[in-house]
């Protein structure tokens, strides 16, 4: 089971699809979650998703608007993906019939 | 992000060479692909600070999570490092004493031995020390990798002052006039001929350690020879001074055994049959992938 930073990064990597790299995976979990994502979480856990297999990185070109320096490249593996999906589906499946699940469809426009 | 503001251009400067300092502690893709990260999004010097540290944190404590760098702290800074400074402690305390009395008076210092047993004697220590902070810092460096920083400190400190502080917690040193600065520097500078021979030869062993992992299998058995050799002979020469006080003192003092004489040598020689014993896995592989 993943946790849920895990969870997140996976999103993020599979919705940037061939720009998920460590800048922009940061970016959109700070966009979307409202909170801070810090480096030294962020590269630890794509340390620890790429030893579970559930993602791939490389080392990318160096880009001038980086200061010549490369990116870290992510790309979800097929593994990755079905955990995620697996994920959505136990909170999904567990939310049911709880107090917010149902107060979200009631709110439903 | 990058919504801080920065206090002055100077304090930006001084605090991005600080994260320039902090960063030379990851590995060189991970440094690059951060301070790239960092570049990009344009972020503010003390978030970047924050942001560093925090990750320089996790990666040690990282480090951590393996057994090997616990065996180096554990087996040769604190088991190992005892024993050797103990020996330096010794030497220095053997060394000092002779030099001083020949400077003074121009004699041998009476010690029951005549002189060229007392230079042998010194000799083999010194020699043996060499060996054995050589090896005890290259297995520190091999167990250890970028935790050797670490386990380095640790053993270095050990060996330095664990040996004086006994002494002086024991009473049989007691410290006049002890300013704070002179004994600062005593208990981390090097300033003594053991602290010198030993600081050298285990940095020395310790950035080979770190380097090349193994020894080849010639090398370690030649190391290990020389070092069984050396114990033997140690354990050998200091039952001189046990037999001259026996009989100096007419039975009366009781000397060591050569069992206890020898129990610190080998504790101080346990890291050689680590590389041994990795240097023949090494040639073992080696040998069935070639077969």
């Amino acid at each position: 089971m993943l946790g849920e930073f895990e969870y997140l990064i996976l999103s993020a990597a599979t919705r940037l699809g061939e720009g998920a790299y460590g800048a922009a995976i940061r970016q959109e979990i700070e966009e979307t979650t409202r909170q801070r994502c810090s480096i030294g979480a962020l590269y630890t856990t794509l340390d620890r998703l790429e030893r579970k297999g559930l993602i791939k990185t490389w080392m990318g070109d160096p880009t001038p608007q980086r200061g010549g320096r490369p990116k870290r490249m992510v790309r979800v593996t097929a593994n990755g993906i079905r955990a995620a999906s697996n994920f959505y589906l136990t909170v999904t499946r567990v939310s049911r019939g709880v107090s917010w699940e149902v107060n979200r469809i009631a709110l439903r426009p | 992000m990058g919504s801080e503001p920065d206090r002055s251009p100077t304090m930006t400067r001084i605090g991005w060479r600080l994260v320039d300092i902090l960063s030379r502690m990851l590995d060189t893709d991970e440094r690059q692909a951060v301070r790239g990260d960092f570049a990009e999004s344009g972020q503010s010097v003390a978030r970047a600070i924050r942001d560093i540290s925090d990750l320089v944190v996790r990666r040690q404590i990282g480090l951590w999570t393996v057994w090997q760098p616990w065996l180096a702290l554990v087996g040769i800074a604190c088991l190992a490092g005892v024993p050797l400074s103990r020996i330096a402690f010794r030497l220095n305390v053997e060394l000092g004493q002779q030099l001083a009395v020949y400077y003074t008076y121009g004699v041998h210092l009476g010690t029951l031995l005549t002189p060229q047993q007392d230079i042998a004697w010194l000799l083999c220590l010194a020699i043996a020390l060499l060996l054995w902070s050589w090896t005890c810092g290259f297995v520190l460096g091999s167990l250890s990798g970028p935790a050797v920083w670490l386990t380095w400190s640790v053993f270095y400190f050990m060996v330095l002052d664990f040996a004086s502080v006994r002494f002086v917690l024991s009473g049989n040193i007691i410290l006049r006039d002890s300013q704070p600065v002179r004994i600062l520097m005593a208990a981390a500078l090097p300033l003594n001929p053991a602290g010198l021979l030993f600081s050298f030869s285990a940095l020395w062993g310790a950035f080979m350690g770190v380097r090349r992992r193994v020894l080849p299998s010639r090398t370690a058995c030649i190391l290990a020879s020389a070092i069984t050799i050396f114990t033997i002979l140690l354990t050998w020469m200091s039952g001189w001074y046990e037999t001259a006080h026996e009989l100096w003192s007419s039975g009366a003092w009781h000397g060591d055994s050569w069992a206890t004489r020898l129990l610190p040598f080998v504790v101080v020689s346990w890291p050689i049959t680590y590389l041994l014993a990795t240097a023949n896995r090494k040639q073992t592989h080696s040998h069935k992938e070639t077969t």
